[in-house]
């Protein structure tokens, strides 16, 4: 996948993330499409292209949130990050791993964009919220991180060893 | 060598990390508050071109069940229940105010205002933020801290403006404060977002007692929002003997997830 497609491909993420993924919400959560793509990322070409994607995709995020631009980049570096050491530390091969990984990792997004917003005076949702806002996103994106797989692997396998 | 390897990304990671602590922090100034709003607002016209590809492909999917007559007519008659709904709860407030009173606060009630019409371009990325984004900014009258209501009550508040697109900030978002009060019993208190039904919390009075029907409407407190604007239906009331408030959960008179056209007031700024 180049360079060019990837950003295209995170365009066209970001862009469902926010028009089309929030008439699917239950209990608060809706699919984050960035996020499931960049564990995807990680998980099938490695840590370094899901940092670039997280970068990205997460700048393309800012652009359509409130406030200042990188809080949504940070978060999704820190979930790319988590998810690239996790998948050099286990096999890789089976479906449970990235599941848990997805779930972690949202919960490290959720985190950190919230402590972000903290850091930066912006107002934060109370923690018992969060806390469940972060539960039901964990418990959506585990469900779409397998079809995510599916559809990525098939573009490891064309690319050179 | 493994461990040279390895170490790359957290090199790359930590460089971008402190990149974009320092992008958050550079934007957050008063002085960034234009160029990011021009940024914001170069990606409204891509969310306006997938919210119009997302209705065509709706359309085309309700040919072959002729679900869009029928959802038309259902839409129809939603607004129609919905205009008669705020129709209810502000004759039922005109009853408790008085009249000379919003006249020396030389008030207008909600449809006196001057406003424009915006359509929802997009929503909030995530649980955390449930705002949407408009297709109205600064070049059309839009400032941050405008109300935005809908023909069924109030959305929410500008919270930034580009010049051809605006975030608004909606009661839902989990960091939404609104002051309201009942229409029939008057009760006070504060409405709040989140994951669920809005959420108020009542600062009971002697004699007044809360029920499950009544309307809630903005109380002017605070100079945040006009007075008489229709927030919600009172769904429910938890007392609680124990505490000084009692606590209601509202429906709201908007769902987020199906907001297309809002108003935005522009003749009203937040004091």
């Amino acid at each position: 996948m180049t360079w060019i497609a990837g950003t295209a491909l995170m365009l066209l993420a970001s862009l469902v993330q926010v028009t089309w993924a929030p008439k699917l919400t239950v209990l608060g959560a809706f699919p984050n499409l960035v996020l499931v793509i960049v564990v995807a990322v990680a998980w099938t070409k490695g840590q370094r292209p899901s940092l670039t994607f997280a970068c990205i995709g997460g700048l393309l995020l800012d652009l359509t949130s409130p406030g200042p631009l990188g809080p949504h980049a940070l978060a999704l570096l820190a979930g790319a990050y988590l998810t690239g050491f996790w998948v050099r530390n286990v096999d890789p091969a089976g479906w449970v791993q990235p599941v848990i990984a997805t779930a972690v990792s949202t919960a490290v997004y959720s985190a950190v964009l919230v402590g972000l917003d903290d850091l930066l005076n912006l107002p934060v949702p109370p923690p018992a919220l969060a806390v469940e806002l972060a539960v039901a996103a964990a418990a959506y994106n585990c469900l779409l991180v397998l079809p995510a797989l599916l559809a990525s692997r098939p573009v490891k396998r064309e690319a050179p060893a | 060598m493994e461990r040279r390897t390895q170490a790359r990304p957290t090199g790359l990671f930590l460089t971008l990390c402190a990149a974009m602590l320092l992008l958050a922090m550079v934007s957050q100034q008063p002085w960034a508050a234009g160029p990011r709003s021009y940024a914001k607002g170069a990606i409204a016209p891509l969310e306006t071109a997938m919210m119009t590809a997302s209705d065509r492909i709706g359309s085309f999917t309700a040919v072959f069940g002729d679900n869009a007559n029928l959802r038309a007519q259902n839409q129809r008659l939603q607004e129609q229940n919905a205009a008669l709904q705020r129709q209810i709860a502000e004759l039922q407030a005109a009853g408790q105010d008085n009249v000379a009173l919003r006249q020396a606060l030389s008030f207008q009630q909600s449809y006196g205002h001057s406003m424009v019409a915006a359509e929802v371009i997009g929503r909030g990325p995530d649980g955390f933020s449930l705002t949407v984004e408009v297709d109205r900014g600064t070049a059309d009258g839009v400032r941050p801290g405008m109300v935005v209501v809908s023909g069924a009550g109030l959305v929410g508040r500008v919270l930034e403006a580009a010049p051809h697109a605006a975030i608004v900030q909606t009661l839902a978002d989990p960091q939404s404060r609104v002051n309201g009060y009942l229409a029939k019993s008057g009760v006070e208190g504060t409405v709040t977002g989140g994951s669920g039904d809005l959420q108020m919390q009542l600062n009971p009075r002697f004699g007044a007692a809360p029920a499950a029907g009544d309307w809630v409407l903005t109380s002017g407190v605070g100079g945040g929002y006009p007075r008489g604007l229709v927030i919600a239906k009172v769904a429910s009331v938890f007392y609680n003997d124990a505490s000084t408030v009692d606590r209601a959960t509202l429906s709201w008179v908007n769902d987020p997830a199906s907001l297309t056209v809002v108003l935005v007031v522009t003749d009203f700024t937040a004091s």
